[in-house]
């Protein structure tokens, strides 16, 4: 029996540099308490506290990303171990992709608060200092999530990503359906964590390591057993429910449905983007490995996105379908996780990342402007069933025609910003099909999935425009500020599908560059002294 | 004579695992739910700790059984208060009648 010993480090401030915007939303965290013991509790203050910190966080990104793009990558790690948390390019388009979705989400919250029914908008602003510690609490796990490569580290994030958002799911104590909505959200999600812990002590007993690289490098010697592929399977169980991918894809539609609809958009865009995040690092990680894995990711893909579209046909509730649809473009995202494995290239711009990035950006705005209109709707009917949007062109015109246009990018009609994702996504499946036959089936799913898409999006067109009601629906009045984010929205979505296509390409190209080579290459050294 | 090792662990984990799988799989009470949840996170944390004293190089397994704890403990409150929350709003834990929101 060795003697155990570790010696005691605390990194160093410049260490601790590289993690400003989640320093800063922890500061964030303690204002949005400590403001209303000094101010007292108002709802649009706790909002405001809110947002100065997170755009205080986004500026620091923008910081963060300057530095790395001069610097090498880095990460918080103590000498001559691999890294805990890493700062790099990827990590940093991930933070400021949630950050500024994490901004437009606390807006829409501050209109919530005039657009709803008073006694309900009362009801909804009793406990707002909560709801900001609940939301930024999940921003700052998912944060963590897309920058580490550490078991612990990526147990830790998922925790802290999902126990806020359980009670999130139930924020509105006094509605049932969101009680019901928190508890299939919380036992689904404590069964999942408890058997990504389980996976994770086989994976680190049987290579005495908690990095990943690590863990990967003496797999590629040929030290993998049933025990680590029990491992890494127990560990795909937790990214897959962040992601929502079948078949850990039940709690997505009733949390959508019972959940207010601000916390619904939040999860919808933020929870997957962080799980897609996360597993890219993990699969990237795992490259060297033979294309097992590439392909398991592919079969989930193919499943997730199938049965989402299928599941949504028949859905009553434009919440649920935007569940199923948000499962079904989860679907898609992972399949370029499933090319990212094949093309790995170091000085140019990795395709398959490169398409992720582009169609993260657009289902941003696309998704986040089908929700905000969905909210308007909400807010001011008292729910989101699809009767209520029957009409809707000539009930409230300023709200239909820019939802119409969110929804034709989802299905990924040109000039949209969502014809261009799914172009760039078919671009990077094509040229990893050159070298893997069998990537020509993803190929072939995404584009029959994306005729199977069009009837349900398509549905709710119909009903907003040409289904006529015997009695005359009364005029819907819809809250201004809701009305300026769905238009800017579908403005964002027709630049991003024709002037200012080019430009997002290359932004997405930049960033998918030099992807984790610097922790990589730092892994391996801790390994071969 | 026979020494406890690594494999008794590792066995006893293993059972643990299995039994709480069971437990899920069977009741239909969201309380006896999360009771399967702690078995399956202990059998986690056993795990840890066995492979730490007997494989590890140092001991990062412990440290994660330490979190692994601290994190059945959050998820055991705020699991606990949503229960709690479901009884208020409808007079039963069953999972089985939690119903309203399907399509």
């Amino acid at each position: 029996m060795t003697e155990l010993t570790t010696e005691f480090w605390f990194p160093p401030a410049g260490q601790l540099g590289w993690f400003a915007p989640e320093l800063a939303l922890i500061a964030t965290i303690v204002a949005v308490v400590a403001v209303p013991i000094i101010l007292g509790r108002r709802a649009r203050l706790s909002a405001c506290v809110a947002l100065l910190g997170v755009v205080a966080a986004l500026l620091l990104t923008g910081d963060v990303g300057r530095r790395v793009a001069e610097e090498a990558a880095a990460g918080l790690a103590p000498p001559g171990a691999p890294p805990m948390l890493i700062a790099d390019n990827f990590a940093v388009f991930f933070k400021a992709f949630l950050l500024l979705f994490l901004t437009l989400v606390t807006v829409l919250w501050l209109f919530g608060l005039t657009g709803r029914r008073p006694a309900l908008a009362r009801r909804f602003a009793a406990h707002s200092v909560e709801f900001f510690v609940l939301l930024l609490g999940s921003a700052l796990g998912m944060m963590v999530m897309v920058s580490t490569l550490n078991l612990l580290m990526i147990i830790l994030a998922i925790e802290l990503a999902s126990l806020p958002s359980y009670a999130l799911a139930g924020y509105d104590k006094r509605d049932p359906a969101g009680a019901e909505a928190s508890l299939k959200y919380v036992l689904f999600g404590a069964v999942t964590a408890a058997i990504t812990l389980y996976g994770v002590s086989l994976l680190y007993g049987a290579f005495g390591t908690l990095d990943i690289p690590t863990i990967a490098a003496a797999m590629a010697g040929g030290g993998a057993g049933v025990g680590a592929a029990l491992g890494l399977l127990g560990l795909c169980v937790g990214i897959g429910f962040k992601i929502s991918a079948v078949p850990f894809h039940f709690w997505c539609p009733d949390v959508f449905e019972g959940a207010t609809i601000e916390v619904a958009t939040w999860l919808s865009v933020a929870s997957k983007a962080a799980g897609l995040g996360l597993l890219l690092r993990v699969v990237t990680a795992m490259g060297s490995l033979d294309d097992a894995l590439a392909i398991t990711v592919g079969i989930v893909a193919t499943a997730t996105c199938t049965l989402a579209n299928f599941a949504a046909y028949r859905q009553q509730n434009v919440k649920r379908i935007l569940a199923y649809s948000s499962i079904a473009h989860a679907g898609y995202m992972l399949m370029a996780a499933a090319v990212f494995v094949p093309a790995a290239s170091e000085a140019e711009p990795n395709l398959a990342a490169s398409a992720l990035l582009l169609y993260l950006l657009t289902y941003l705005f696309m998704n986040f402007g089908v929700f905000a209109a969905t909210a308007c709707v909400e807010w001011e009917t008292g729910s989101s069933a699809l009767s209520n949007f029957i009409g809707l062109g000539r009930r409230a015109p300023w709200l239909a025609v820019p939802m119409a246009v969110c929804l034709l990018s989802l299905v990924g009609l040109p000039p949209l910003g969502g014809f261009l994702a799914k172009w760039w996504l078919l671009v990077a499946l094509g040229s990893g099909a050159a070298e893997h036959d069998r990537l020509w089936g993803l190929v072939l799913v995404l584009v029959l999935n994306t005729l199977f898409s069009l009837y349900y999006y398509l549905r709710i067109i119909y009903m907003m425009f040409l289904r006529t009601e015997w009695s005359r629906p009364a005029p819907l009045a819809p809250h201004v500020g809701g009305l300026v984010l769905v238009n800017a929205c579908a403005v964002v979505l027709l630049l991003f599908g024709t002037l200012g296509a080019r430009a997002v390409k290359l932004l997405a190209d930049e960033y998918a560059v030099h992807l984790y080579a610097a922790p990589l290459a730092r892994a391996a050294a801790a390994l071969v002294p | 004579m026979w020494t406890i090792g690594l494999t008794h662990y590792l066995i006893l984990a293993a059972m643990l695992f299995c039994i709480g799988v069971a437990v899920i799989v069977t009741k239909r009470n969201a309380i006896g739910i999360l009771f399967g949840v702690e078995l399956i996170l202990n059998a986690g944390n056993l795990n840890l700790v066995a492979f730490s004293r007997y494989r590890g190089a140092d001991i990062a397994g412990q440290v994660v059984a330490m979190f692994g704890i601290v994190l059945a403990a959050a998820e055991a409150a705020i699991a606990v208060a949503i229960v709690v929350n479901l009884y208020n709003a409808t007079a039963t834990i069953d999972v089985d009648s939690a119903t309203t929101l399907r399509g």
